[in-house]
């Protein structure tokens, strides 16, 4: 892990409506570093990312040093379009419409970012028949082309099985070590990240604590963050 | 029959009106994947519903060509249905209601008062048997424009109507792509409405997708599928037509409906999973 940082928060604040959803955050993150965003539903997490992704107005300053990859939160989709994963993966690898085929190019390269993740065997598949576990493959595969420096993951295990969650945190654990990503990984789980993040940060609007996840995570920090609702830890549950 | 199809091949003015019909069938059968897929099917009725009243204005305004006037007044109700969509809480569907009721009342209104109630008819169902070399310019020209779009913004489109969120944190200007769509739709639209009347159009818009979408898995399916279907129901729609002496732009609505009724019973023969 260097010490270049490539994430930076200074006091941003997002507001709608006149509400803060997010307030004066601020934290950095280097290069190389895996970290967890948690919080309870409505801490504005999500609201922080879209921040990071410049796609909501916000006070303060943010700072990014690289190319971000996203993967959205259990994304909604028209499950009904036709449309394979080869084809998904190829409306951002190539600019010629992919009903007038797909470039051999375009397709060597999609299927080796469904290989970084263990999904060429989906590369025919019909995207609207993936299970949750599957498509969340699907959009990190489409997340590294462009080989970004910032990973944006937003709850990345919902709606994914157990097993299905394990192989896939695993998945990312091996883009920070094999191609040194940088990963902000956003839960509302606790016990989902805290294994695998060198540092958590906890963000209920405010930020409420940062640090390691082992020193931090006590029952009176847990209970400060959620509001005293102790479940979120070593405890599932899915909305 | 077959000498009708030859009639069509051979003379001159029926020549024309096959050719319009090929273009009216393929601008209409490469954007319809792209109007279903974004689930704009309501917006380009709500768009066509406009043109009377643009037709309308422009009898009333005394504009040299009511075409000019149609074309910018259902660009300008498409935008104006675009900007209200970003600040209304309403849903899509009832604001392209308003739209629609609105306008129609509005040109029904003024078409009555500067040409009487006749000409109606012509417009919502088009008037094939009399497309001349005019109407066959603007609906090359539709062809080309749709060809275009696709041609250079497929990928985008179809990225935004698989997820907008996504599309947006892909760092796509969705917004603009999404007035830009609207906007063309509305050009083709009018432009169409004027050649082969209202419900042609949308039917043209809407169907050819909805069935090749029942019988596809991929983009690329789906797409050819439509413009299949588009140029099918439109070549038999006008052929029939002819042989059993009825309405041309109904039959050829009658034909791709019939179609889609077949892919619908079809589907489950494919194993398709059903829509949820």
């Amino acid at each position: 892990m260097g010490h270049e940082p490539l994430l930076q928060l200074n006091n941003v604040t997002v507001e709608a409506g006149g509400k803060a959803l997010v307030r004066d955050v601020s934290f950095t993150l280097v290069r190389g570093e895996m970290i967890a965003l948690i919080g309870p539903n409505g801490a504005g997490k999500t609201t922080l990312l879209r921040a990071i992704l410049g796609l909501v107005r916000y006070r303060g300053k943010i700072v990014i040093g690289g190319r971000i990859g996203y993967v959205p939160q259990r994304l909604q989709y028209d499950r009904t379009l036709p449309m394979t994963v080869l084809e998904f993966m190829a409306l951002t690898l190539q600019s010629s419409p992919v009903m007038f085929g797909i470039r051999r190019a375009t397709r060597r390269r999609a299927l080796e970012l469904l290989d970084h993740v263990g999904a060429t065997r989906l590369a025919r598949s019909s995207l609207g028949g993936l299970s949750g576990g599957e498509l969340q493959r699907v959009m990190l595969a489409g997340a590294l082309h462009g080989a970004p420096e910032l990973l944006l993951l937003d709850e990345p295990a919902a709606g994914v099985d157990i097993e299905g969650e394990a192989t896939f945190l695993e998945l990312i654990h091996r883009q920070v070590h094999e191609r040194g990503a940088t990963v902000v990984l956003v839960s509302h789980d606790l016990s989902v990240v805290s294994d695998i993040t060198d540092r958590v940060i906890c963000l209920n609007v405010d930020l409420k604590c940062e640090g390691k996840a082992k020193d931090l995570l006590t029952a009176e920090r847990i209970a400060e963050v959620f509001g005293g609702h102790k479940a979120v830890y070593g405890h599932h549950h899915h909305h | 029959m077959i000498d009708i199809v030859i009639n069509y091949l051979t003379e001159p003015w029926q020549t024309t009106i096959l050719l319009c019909v090929v273009f009216a069938c393929v601008s209409s059968g490469v954007l319809s994947p792209i109007v279903v897929s974004s689930r704009m099917a309501f917006f380009s009725d709500a768009v066509a519903h406009s043109t009377l009243a643009g037709v309308a204005l422009g009898m009333l305004l005394g504009v040299g060509s009511p075409v000019t006037t149609m074309i910018a007044f259902a660009v300008i109700v498409a935008l104006l249905i675009a900007t209200l969509r970003q600040y209304t809480t309403l849903a899509l569907d009832t604001l392209l209601g308003v739209a629609m009721a609105g306008s129609l009342a509005f040109g029904v209104l003024i078409y009555e008062k500067v040409r009487g109630y006749s000409d109606l008819h012509s417009y919502l169902f088009g008037s094939v048997s009399l497309l001349g070399t005019e109407d066959l310019m603007f609906l090359a020209a539709n062809a080309v424009l749709a060809l275009l779009m696709v041609g250079l913004f497929a990928n985008k489109f179809l990225l935004v109507a698989v997820s907008r969120p996504l599309a947006q944190a892909r760092g796509l200007p969705v917004a603009r792509y999404e007035y830009l769509l609207i906007v063309v739709l509305g050009l083709v639209v009018a432009v169409g409405v004027r050649a082969v009347g209202l419900l042609l159009v949308n039917a043209l818009l809407i169907v050819p997708a909805a069935t090749s979408r029942n019988l596809s898995r991929s983009v690329a399916g789906m797409f050819w599928g439509s413009v299949a279907v588009a140029l099918t129901a439109g070549l038999a729609g006008l052929f029939l037509s002819d042989w059993l002496d009825f309405a041309a732009s109904p039959g050829i609505v009658a034909a791709a409906v019939i179609l889609f009724l077949v892919s619908q019973l079809l589907r489950p023969l494919l194993g398709h999973h059903v829509a949820e």
